[in-house]
């Protein structure tokens, strides 16, 4: 401790002091520690440019790690590459090295880096143009990108040697006008790819397509590219990378980039209501755990999983450490800030200004921020490697870094903060992609057929694309002349497709009982049932009526209400199955893969007075229904089974079942929550039996249904697991739900069901 | 995993179920059907179509395949709305300053080395001209966006050719393409309207898509969009070709498919084979090349100094100085100086309400140096901006700026800038934010201040028996700079 400042000289002494604290260690649940890890080096390559030599030295760069010399090497032997190693090891200049390399060699070659987001390309330009300088290069690297603008654009696609774009860019702007983009085509050697395990679900099922598009019109040019690739830690980077562009990629995961120790610390809120299973606010504890890192000058990233969180631990912690810091030093980032108050913060955060940032996943990518010390997760971030992904933050190449995982009291954190094994003893998810998903194959076929006609043999994907294009042929979108497919409509097709899913857009609540206050979000799904008109919207205890649904704007207008009842919402949804494609028969469970049809529209709400729960009211909810094509799986209880408990009882294990499943199912699929939903019957429309349906929310179905199929046993002990180890005692919201929803019995009953097929523990 | 065929089949029926359960429009429904029901007759290339044959058309066959033809002959002397397509052949070169201004190498050069490209640029000539109008499946430049009608027009001793390339199928382009490439030969300059930006990039993606590389000079471009809009911005409700022949070039041409039209009839034709959907678009077409022409014809005459003869002195005054103007950038100075002087002989009287041409022709006397010109130009749209319910203050600021510092007459002056300040407060009082009328308004506030000192200062002169007072001009530092 430093006796003039009061803080401490170094995260070791921090975390030892944190260690006789107390009222801290009890919550803690595992400590976690990797070990530092030393670098491991290789002589730069003697085929290096001079110049490029000079311009990595004046960087401080005299070799290359192991991963950067391999890269290297496969790049140099024409083969495809995808790059996996920790943040901050270095992993731009496993891509960056060879591009430069051919441009210093030849002046007509061009490159195509792809990044998910805009922030990002700008990155990446600064630090090419900056290596371009230290090598008095002509090499000339831009952004093409909305914001680019129209003066500069000709000269981009005529003379820019490296264009870094987004692939909706690419998607909208690039690959419909390739007629205009001749020498970039012509002479494209290299795609570069970052931060590919982004490109995952819906998203990257329609880059996959946008990168079969791309690689048609560089074909048309005469070129073959290379694409050079890097990605996060996912369990299938190589398979994924391989699916994504569609050919064979070498796996570069040979980290050799030190660093320093790692103390990873789960901790999970004091329980403060046994009977109920209510934990403090994991809000607040980020809080305090944020707050004293802070004060002791430690630089420290929270990350939150909503925006409005964000705000509110903003808003506290400024607070908070007011005193001790500037206000100006902790600040919020987020999607909703502008570019160039973004650039303001990541810049502060790297100079050190900044002491402290609050974040949503925006700066879970690699926007350079420099290494901070200490990391907070304000609950569990959705899946293991964005959690890695997020601690990443944190990690110097030399000296200690801590991450607190604070659980919050939904089942999966609870299930992840009890079985750190789970955790650390498991590879990160897999990253899927379903590029042929008939909706999304079709809409880049369509746009395919815009940029090119198709010729007979050509392929595009998986399908038969022949069977598509006579399919669109039919539609009058394409027009057949002997062998070939034309376009044939007037419209531009890629103007009405976008790359991102629907599911991302939010309600947002705003309270007006005194002026316009954002207070919270809801998903676009949950919003008829949440926030109809007349809906009592609980947010942090305080009741709110919702006055005013905006649904086209997606907005719910909300005033303080002090009323004795909450609403309920009934949501008819029906399931039909369309199709079966696969189906297994088990013993007492039928297992069921095909085509579901969904519709579910909410039809009224009721009033239930708190406590007694008598139905004092109700009324109808006018809201458009909402329809859904898409895959499904579904299992079904065999007659001998149902008939072991009455029909109530039946419900209400099904119930607790589906509710501990929706938790469990995003875990082992790593997609969003919010793209897969589980719904049970009782008596199924299709086969009259008890039945428990999943289904991808997404048109068409995105592949998540059919991986839960093959996926089946090990998600069902998984919640045997889950709600066995659970310390309530008849069924609480971290397992199968609050007893007001699955009754006293409902825990046992959920058992009792899985028993009978046969999961045991 | 079901046939992809019957999910294809799937999916078309649920889109057909959500399409009735949302109430589409039930006329749309049965069109759709309807078209449906009768399986396309594949126009194929088996014949001519006898409708075809009764719009003149022929099939033409090349290296690159079959497409059709339709070829207009339109001998000399053929008049097309005011002008006769003969006068082509004079007006031509005259269109020179044109080519030059839109087809120098980098449009921010200097003035003089523009004239040095100008010297090199070739002079049109009337057989140098290929006037081109196309027709495209879709809008945009987008490689999708196919042209399925390629219209051209050229000009001979003895008459004017119109030849309208069609395909019956995108398989035909190439050959319809190869056709069009044999027509550049000798050609200097494509006239178009709004072919600079349109007709030719999507032809070059064409060429493009078909694996062809442009070599040689680029033809240079007549592109009338930028003079049309140069001359009749202000006065034509929009600078369409269509409003533009009627208005000014008096062509009336009667009964006309809409140009945006032209996509969807070809889209019909493709579905049913029906040559007589596109009879409207060839007639649309031809008449689109041939107004190009009287186009030609127009911007020649107002270059050759032949306004006020061969094509009428402009109406309306705003336009006349729009003429003006525009003539003045091409090289026609004299031409130019006889339009502003006719304005300024009737402008400040004229009944139009359109204050911003006066402004710039006072602007261009005031640079002159003719104040008895500019001063009448500024009392009358200051008068207008009184009334306006949206009041400008430049008529107002000049004319103080005049009176204070060349005439010396301060209290005019003070006058002027009086008015201007009442002007500025009504604006501010439209506008909850500031803007950068509060400087503007600053700055009269100065400048009343100023005046009212002079006037003191004067009538203390004048009682004195002395004259002007210099000391206080040079002490206010208002003339060099606000004539700076």
């Amino acid at each position: 401790m430093n006796r003039l400042t009061g803080k401490t000289e170094s995260m070791e002494e921090w975390l030892a002091f944190l260690r006789t604290r107390q009222d801290i260690m009890e919550n803690v649940t595992y400590w976690h520690t990797q070990p530092a890890r030393p670098s491991r080096t290789v002589p730069l390559p003697d085929e290096i440019h001079p110049k490029l030599k000079e311009a990595l030295a004046a960087k401080g760069i005299g070799e290359l790690y192991t991963h950067q010399a391999a890269a290297f090497r496969s790049v140099a032997a024409g083969r495809n590459v995808v790059t996996v190693t920790p943040t901050a090891s270095g992993k731009t200049l496993c891509y960056n090295l060879p591009v430069l390399q051919t441009l210093l060699h030849d002046d007509s070659a061009r490159a195509l880096y792809l990044f998910p987001t805009k922030a990002l390309a700008q990155d990446q330009v600064a630090e090419l143009q900056e290596l371009a300088n230290w090598m008095e290069a002509d090499i000339k690297t831009h952004t093409y990108d909305g914001d680019t603008p129209p003066t500069v654009r000709q000269a981009i696609r005529n003379a820019g040697h490296i264009v870094v774009t987004n692939p909706d860019m690419l998607h909208s702007a690039i690959l419909p006008h390739h007629t205009k983009w001749v020498k970039l085509f012509e002479n494209i050697r290299f795609i570069v790819i970052d931060e590919l395990h982004a490109y995952r679900g819906v998203f990257g099922s329609h880059v996959a397509n946008v990168i079969r598009r791309l690689k048609r019109i560089c074909k048309f040019y005469g070129s073959s590219p290379q694409f050079l690739c890097a990605s996060a830690t996912i369990r299938n980077p190589r398979e994924h990378a391989e699916r994504l562009v569609g050919g064979p990629v070498d796996l570069n995961d040979d980290n050799g980039a030190p660093a320093g120790e790692k103390h990873l610390v789960f901790y999970n809120p004091p329980v403060v209501n046994k009977q109920l299973g209510i934990r403090r606010s994991s809000v607040l504890e980020s809080q305090k755990l944020a707050g004293s890192l802070l004060k002791d000058g430690i630089q420290t990233i929270v990350f939150a999983r909503s925006r409005v969180r964000v705000e509110i631990l903003l808003t506290y912690l400024q607070e908070l450490v007011k005193r001790e810091l500037g206000p100006k030093s902790i600040r919020g980032y987020r999607g909703g800030y502008l570019p160039k108050l973004r650039r303001e913060i990541e810049r502060g955060l790297r100079n050190g200004e900044i002491r402290g940032v609050v974040s949503t996943n925006a700066l879970e990518l690699g926007i350079d921020i420099g290494q901070l010390q200490a990391c907070v997760l304000n609950g569990y971030p959705g899946s293991i490697a964005s959690t890695w992904q997020q601690s990443g933050r944190a990690g110097r190449r030399h000296g200690s870094s801590v991450t607190f995982l604070v659980a919050s009291s939904n089942p999966l954190d609870q299930y992840l903060i009890q079985n750190p094994d789970y955790f650390l003893g498991r590879p990160p998810e897999e990253a899927r992609i379903h590029p042929d998903n008939l909706l999304i194959l079709l809409d880049h076929v369509k746009c395919a057929a815009y940029e090119l006609p198709f010729e007979e043999g050509d392929t595009f994907g998986e399908e038969k694309l022949s069977d598509l294009l006579e399919f669109l042929a039919e539609e009058k979108v394409l027009h057949r002349v002997g062998t070939r497919w034309y376009w044939m409509e007037q419209g531009f097709p890629a103007h009405n497709i976008s790359l991102r899913s629907a599911a991302q857009e939010n309600f947002v609540i705003i309270d007006v009982t005194e002026g316009h206050r954002v207070i919270g979000e809801v998903d676009r799904f949950g919003a008829p049932t949440l926030i109809h008109e007349e809906a009592i919207y609980l947010h942090e205890g305080v009741q709110y009526q919702v006055e005013k649904l905006d649904y086209p704007e997606k907005k719910a207008y909300v005033r303080e209400v002090n009323v004795d009842y909450f609403t309920d919402a009934n949501l008819a949804t029906e399931l039909k199955v369309l199709h079966v494609d696969r189906e297994q028969l088990e013993g007492p469970l039928l297992r069921q893969y095909g085509e579901v049809m969904v519709t579910a529209k909410p039809t009224i709400f009721k009033k239930i007075r708190l406590r007694t729960h008598e139905n004092i009211g109700s009324g109808p909810i006018h809201l458009p229904e909402e329809e859904l094509h898409t895959s499904g799986y579904w299992f079904s209880f065999s007659e001998e089974e149902t008939a072991k408990r009455s029909a109530n009882d039946m419900q209400m294990a099904l119930l607790g079942l589906a509710n501990v499943l929706v938790h469990l199912a995003p875990l082992h699929l790593m997609c969003d929550p919010q793209d897969i939903r589980v719904v049970p019957q009782v008596k199924a429309v299709h086969n009259k039996k008890p039945t428990i349906y999943f289904y991808d929310r997404y048109p068409g179905g995105i592949g998540l249904s059919q991986r839960l199929y093959e996926l089946h046993d090990e998600i069902l002990k998984e919640a045997g697991h889950l709600i066995r180890g659970c310390g309530c005692l008849s069924g609480c919201p971290a397992c199968v739900g609050p007893i007001e929803e699955v009754g006293l019995l409902g825990k046992d009953l959920a058992l009792s069901l899985l028993e009978g097929i046969g999961v045991r523990s | 995993m079901s046939g992809l065929k019957e999910r294809l089949e799937r999916l078309r029926a649920a889109a057909k179920a959500a399409e009735s359960a949302g109430g589409a429009d039930p006329a749309e429904r049965e069109e759709h059907g309807g078209s449906d029901a009768v399986p396309p007759a594949p126009p194929g290339n088996t014949g001519l179509h006898e409708a075809f044959r009764k719009l003149g058309v022929e099939e033409m066959t090349n290296d690159a395949g079959t497409f059709l033809l339709r070829r207009i002959v339109y001998p000399f002397p053929y008049r097309h709305g005011r002008y006769g397509l003969e006068e082509l052949i004079a007006c031509a070169p005259r269109l020179h300053p044109v080519a030059c201004r839109q087809n120098g190498k980098t449009r921010s050069t200097s003035r003089g080395s523009r004239d040095s490209e100008t010297a090199d640029a070739p002079i049109p000539t009337f057989r140098g001209l290929l006037f081109l109008d196309t027709e495209t499946t879709g809008l945009g430049v987008g490689a999708g966006n196919v042209p399925f009608m390629i219209g051209i027009g050229s000009c001979t001793e003895a008459a004017f050719v119109v030849e309208q390339g069609l395909i019956r199928d995108p398989g035909e382009e190439r050959a319809m393409l190869t056709w069009l490439t044999g027509k550049f030969d000798g050609v200097t300059h494509l006239a178009t309207y709004n072919g600079r930006s349109f007709d030719w990039p999507v032809l070059v993606g064409r060429f493009i898509l078909n694996g062809w590389r442009r070599s040689g000079p680029e033809p240079g471009h007549l592109d009338f969009l930028h003079p049309s809009r140069a001359l009749w911005k202000n006065t034509l409700p929009s600078c369409r070709l269509g409003i533009v022949e009627e208005e000014r070039l008096g062509i009336a041409r009667g009964p006309d498919v809409s140009g945006a039209l032209a996509p969807e009839l070809y889209m019909r034709y493709l579905r049913d084979g029906n040559p007589e959907h596109l009879e409207g678009v060839y007639v649309h077409n031809e008449k689109d090349v041939l107004t190009l022409a009287a186009l030609a014809i127009h911007f020649g005459h107002l270059l050759g100094g032949g306004l006020g003869s061969a094509a009428p002195d402009p109406a309306d005054a705003e336009e006349r100085f729009r003429t003006g103007a525009w003539l003045e950038r091409h090289g026609q100075p004299e031409e130019a100086r006889r339009l502003y002087d006719s304005l300024a002989e009737e402008a400040p009287a004229a009944s139009g309400s359109e204050t911003g041409f006066r402004l710039a022709l006072a602007a261009k006397y005031k640079r002159l140096g003719k104040w008895e010109r500019a001063v009448p130009l500024w009392k009358r749209a200051a008068e207008l901006a009184e009334k306006a319910r949206l009041p400008r203050t430049d008529a107002h600021l000049e004319l103080a700026i005049y009176y204070e510092h060349r005439a010396k007459d301060y209290g005019a002056a003070l006058g002027y800038a009086e008015a201007a300040l009442e002007l500025v407060r009504r604006r501010l009082s439209l506008l909850r934010t500031p803007s950068q009328f509060r400087e503007l308004k600053a700055s009269l506030e100065k400048r009343i201040e100023r005046l009212n000192r002079k006037l003191y200062r004067e009538s203390f002169d004048l009682n004195a028996g002395r004259g002007r007072p210099d000391l206080t001009e040079q002490q206010a530092g208002g003339l060099p700079h606000e004539y700076a």
